[in-house]
């Protein structure tokens, strides 16, 4: 008797709230994002939750180009493989063309330059890099590269010791902690619409 | 001295071409939300065009007025919202913060100008229309509210430019979309705190006038209304 009279209210207010979600069924529910159209909605419910909790898969490269390298050869890093870094937001990531100016007559017989002459540059295919760094989407953060290069802000301060390392890793975490900080030390604007509009 | 952005309308060059309009959605990446959701209220257009019949058919007038966010000194949407998230800049932008934005609305109904507009959905482009998305705006997702910023992403990118030019920033380095697309030259942007630049200079006209303005909400967008009977 006892469990009756718990489990018909029960029933009752349940069969209440699915006759209301009907009703408000009435108006279009919006489409799920499919193959043919962009929307800022989450794929899967693993991405979005993913996202909340900032995990990101670590890029995989086409090939493992050492940073270090090329740096002990006295490379720099905005020299010409990100050299749009020096004017421009985004510090873009070199084409095949520009690894092949140099690698055209050095060190042609190592098998990371042999990959990228035979399997992408004589068939004439770009590098699919992927990028390390970069804020997600509902960060709604505009950031620009050119403004703090003439600040003077060193690459490592956001990139960590790439020159040390072999494969562009994840290793410094892009909060707003860490920008807001070094806003506050060097006296940049702090306005919420410097980064985010 | 910091900016103080404003921007001048003059009715009497407006023709109502909505050119404004379609620089306005294509610069901010404002989505369109389809006949349906339109009817419910729904369409988002940061500035709009409004029409005013005058007279009595076959003697009738069109009148056009462009209305986007008045950017007000003494902004009524600002002390309503919950989360900072509408907020005033130093250079008297009327600031929407995406990231602070909990969706309550009360901005929305505090303004009185219904210039402010409400992400019902997660926006979607068909594609490939997703390609031409401005990459210096935020696109932006379901349950914030967006409005009207006086495109200042071109503003940032302007002071960013001058800086890096070793210079100041020039009267007409900045323009938004709606008043570099204008083809009547209707809309005039510039800085008021600059007492020679344009938008200044039209600003001390008697003619001017703010919209709605004996609420004193001190819009920064200066109407001029029409003296020529077309």
């Amino acid at each position: 008797m006892a469990r009756s009279a718990r489990f018909w209210p029960v029933v009752l207010l349940g069969a209440a709230v699915c006759a209301l979600a009907a009703c408000e069924r009435v108006a279009p529910i919006p489409q799920a994002p499919s193959e043919t159209v962009f929307t800022t909605a989450h794929r899967t419910i693993g991405d979005a939750f993913n996202e909340f909790f900032g995990r990101r898969a670590e890029p995989v490269q086409p090939i493992e180009f050492p940073h270090d390298i090329h740096i002990e050869k006295g490379m720099t890093c905005t020299d010409s493989c990100h050299e749009a870094a020096v004017d421009g937001p985004v510090a873009g990531l070199p084409s095949v063309a520009m690894c092949m100016t140099c690698h055209e007559a050095i060190a042609t017989d190592r098998p990371r330059i042999k990959t990228i002459a035979e399997a992408y540059a004589a068939k004439g295919l770009d590098l699919p890099w992927q990028r390390v760094y970069g804020f997600s989407q509902s960060a709604h953060v505009k950031f620009n590269h050119a403004p703090h290069i003439r600040a003077e802000v060193d690459c490592a301060t956001c990139h960590g010791d790439v020159a040390k390392g072999t494969v562009a890793r994840r290793t410094v975490d892009h909060t707003m902690g860490f920008c807001v900080g070094c806003h506050r030390e060097k006296n940049a604007p702090n306005d919420c619409m410097t980064c985010h509009f | 001295m910091p900016h103080k952005w404003g921007l001048a309308v003059d009715l009497d060059a407006c023709t109502g071409c909505g050119a404004c309009v379609t620089a306005c959605h294509a610069e901010n990446n404002i989505p369109t939300v389809g006949p349906d959701q339109a009817a419910r209220g729904r369409a988002m257009h940061w500035i709009r065009i409004e029409r005013y019949w005058e007279g009595e058919f076959p003697d009738v007038r069109l009148r056009f007025r462009p209305v986007m966010c008045q950017q007000c000194d003494n902004a009524p949407c600002e002390p309503v919202c919950p989360t900072y998230a509408s907020h005033h800049t130093e250079e008297g932008l009327n600031a929407q913060v995406y990231n602070r934005c909990i969706g309550t609305r009360y901005c929305a109904n505090a303004c009185p100008y219904n210039v402010r507009f409400f992400e019902f959905f997660n926006p979607v482009w068909e594609k490939p229309l997703h390609l031409q998305l401005n990459p210096d705006v935020s696109v932006r997702e379901v349950g914030v509210m967006e409005k009207c910023t006086f495109c200042v992403q071109r503003i940032n990118a302007g002071k960013i430019q001058a800086k890096a030019e070793a210079r100041e920033l020039a009267d007409g380095d900045i323009k938004p979309a709606c008043a570099q697309s204008c083809p009547s030259k209707a809309l005039v942007f510039g800085d008021a705190s600059d007492p020679d630049s344009a938008v200044s200079k039209l600003r001390r006209s008697s003619r001017g006038a703010g919209l709605l303005e004996d609420l004193g909400t001190r819009p920064n967008v200066t109407y001029f209304p029409r003296h020529t009977e077309a």
